[in-house]
Parts: structure tokens; sequence; C-alpha cells
């Protein structure tokens, strides 16, 4: 009897182990869902996908300055191109949330519903994130160094401001 | 001959520290990720490429119980301890057991997978990266980051098989694991034949802990 229980044990202890690993998995978004059209002549599926290209954009074009402000040597015409980029990438980004883009509509998306309880504050937000952006590319033209540098800080504090109250933390 | 328990030293004070430092910053690393501290998480990711680095040279000039050669079971060794589990008095094996074996290079494998692809790891706001993230696109370093995030789940996983099977062997076979890992010792009822103590030899000591500050120093000078 000693003999199977202790096997039963540690079978049980490796069953245990397993399960631990299983789960966390998230529901698949409805592939139908957001077809619904909005008044801008986007369906809601693909503005929420547009405003992700949007921010991956930004996402990589910082990359760029902040490999070059981190690296001993920063080459400041590259630097200088993904500025350039920048406000064009986010032009209208005002217009980037209309109502009923949110996780409601079935398709996934980061973006909390708090945006929509809160329009006047988050729209301030996507504003000082807007300005601050114009601010950097024109710093990133002086090519002044330490003020690109404040440019930058100033621009990921806006990112940030965002990102702690309106978006899903993963 | 009557002969009573001995203790017996399986663990060098170098592989115990190398364990208790790591469990500290992997639990740190944990938490700097869950509160957003990066700057922390990064300093102490550093960290941990040296510690790594030091492990896998240990795991080559070390003491036998460190060396990776001994760590590999031959399926028949697995085989045979696997069935002596179920036959008491169970006699703990020095220093790692087979199945224990197993379970340390996945550890090992799954940790530096963790540590190296958060080298390359880069944020989706691209506003922080790790030691190495401007070497890749944004797109490469975007993957980096979303291995980083997923084969965190394995590593909690093997931790809490870990975990478990040194909560089993303490109740079920008897076996306290965790005190060798601190005193290096471990008890045992006679000394097997041919049994020299475990040592960390000075010298080895000191050239393991050379290359992994030198690993250190060359992701901090190349990186950013």
């Amino acid at each position: 009897m000693a003999l199977h229980s202790r096997s039963v044990w540690l079978g049980a202890v490796a069953a245990l182990a397993l399960t631990a690993c299983s789960g966390g998995g998230e529901a698949p978004a409805d592939p139908d869902a957001g077809s619904e059209m909005l008044s801008n002549g986007l369906t809601v599926k693909a503005q929420i996908e547009a405003r992700q290209e949007g921010f991956k954009s930004v996402g990589g074009e910082f990359k760029t300055i902040n490999d070059q402000l981190r690296s001993g040597a920063p080459d400041m015409a590259a630097i200088q191109s993904a500025a350039a980029e920048l406000p064009g990438i986010i032009e209208g980004a005002g217009e980037w949330f209309p109502e009923g883009t949110g996780p409601e509509s079935g398709v996934e998306t980061e973006a909390l519903p708090i945006i929509w309880e809160e329009p006047e504050d988050f729209e301030a937000k996507v504003s000082d994130f807007v300005v601050a952006i114009e601010a950097l590319d024109a710093a990133a033209q002086t090519g002044e160094l330490s003020a690109i540098q404040a440019a930058v800080q100033a621009t990921g504090g806006t990112c940030k401001a965002c990102h702690d109250k309106y978006r899903l933390d993963d | 001959m009557v002969q009573g328990p001995i203790r017996i030293r399986v663990w060098d004070w170098t592989i115990r520290l190398f364990h208790w430092v790591l469990v500290v910053l992997i639990a740190a690393m944990w938490w700097t990720a869950e509160q957003g501290y990066m700057g922390w998480h990064k300093w102490l990711g550093l960290g941990l490429v040296g510690l790594l680095t030091y492990r896998i040279v240990w795991g080559v000039i070390g003491p036998e119980t460190a060396r990776f050669l001994s760590l590999f079971p031959a399926p028949r060794r697995l085989f045979n301890y696997v069935a002596s589990l179920r036959s008491p008095p169970y006699v703990p094996s020095i220093g790692h057991n087979p199945l224990g074996s197993l379970s340390v290079l996945a550890l090992l494998s799954v940790i530096v997978l963790q540590v190296g692809s958060g080298l390359f790891a880069v944020d989706v706001d691209g506003l922080f990266s790790g030691w190495l993230g401007r070497y890749v696109s944004f797109d490469l370093g975007r993957m980096f980051a979303e291995f980083h995030e997923t084969i965190f789940n394995l590593l909690v996983a093997l931790i809490g098989l870990h975990v478990i099977a040194i909560v089993a062997y303490f109740l079920i076979l008897k076996t306290n694991l965790v005190g060798a890992m601190i005193t290096g010792q471990q008890l045992r009822d006679s000394q097997p034949d041919k049994y020299e103590p475990v040592e960390a030899s000075p010298f080895r000591v000191i050239v393991s802990a050379l290359v992994g500050l030198s690993a250190v120093w060359l992701i901090f000078s190349f990186g950013g």
C-alpha cells in the first residue's frame, strides 16, 4: 500500500504542476465583429486596425530615435528623418477613437471604455501628445542633441499619461 | 559494521550562492516588470547575464555535481531511478538525481531564453528596449518581447514543479533538499565508495567569475 500511495502522490504532483501551465488564454475575438460602418466611412474594425497601425508606426520611429540617443554617437540624420515622419503618422489622431470602437465592439483592442466616459480628459491628453510630437520634430530639425533629448522625454511622458489611464495594462 | 547517518558535502558554496541569488533576482525581475520599473528591470537583467554566464562556465569546469555532463540523465538511469522511487527505502542521490537533473536542465535553459530574449526585447511604444534592442528592428524586437512574455509562463510552471517536487521529497521521501542547498550537505546512511567532498577550487571560481563579469561588461559597452 505504501508503495502505491507514494507513486500516486508523485503522479498527483506532476499533474498539478502541468495544470498550472494551462489556462490564462484569452478568448479569441469574433472574426465578424466590427463590421458596422462609422460616420467617417470606415468600419469599426478598420478604424481600430488603422489606429493600431498608426501607434505601431509611432513606436517604430520612436525606437529609431531612442536607439540613436542611446548609442555613443547618434546619427542626427536618422533622428531627423524619424522625427519628420511622426507628425504625418499621427495626423488626425484626435479622431482615431470614435464612439463604438472600444472593447464592446468585439474587436480585439486595448482601448479601455473609460476613454468614452471621460472624453474631455482623453481628448486633452491626445492633444498634448500631438503638440509634443510637433515640438519633437521641431527640436530634431535644429540638430541640438540636448533639445532633442528633452523633447523625447516630454513626448514619452505624454504617451505614458494616456496609456496609464486609457490602455489595457497587459 | 554499524554506522549512523553521515553528512557529505554535495554542493559547493558558489553553486549555493548562485541558486539563492537566482531566486532573489527572478523574483525581483518579475516584480519590477509588473510595476513597470523597467530601468531596474534592465539592471537586474544585466546581473542575471553575469550570474548565468558564471553558471555556464561552472557547468564545464566546476565540480562533478555542477557539471552539465553529469546532468544529462541517460534514459536507463532515469528509468531505474523512477522505478526505485516505488520501492522504499529511498536512497538520495549524490548531487542531482536523474529527475532533478532534467528539472535543472529545463530551468536553466528556460532562464537563459528568458534573459536572452529580454536583451533584444522592445516595448510597444518604442520607449524602452533591452540592452541589445537597438541591434534589431522594431518588429523583430516586438517578437522578442512577445516571446519574453510568453516563455515566462513556462518558467513559472517549471518553478512551480520544482517547488512542488521539493515539498514532495520532504513529505513523502523524507529528504530535505532545501537544507542541502543551504548547507551544501546531505545526510546519507553510508559513505559511498570513491566519494570525495565537493569543493570549489578558488582558481576556477575566479576564472568563471571573470568570464561572467566579461559578459556583463561586453553587453554594457555594446548595448544601451
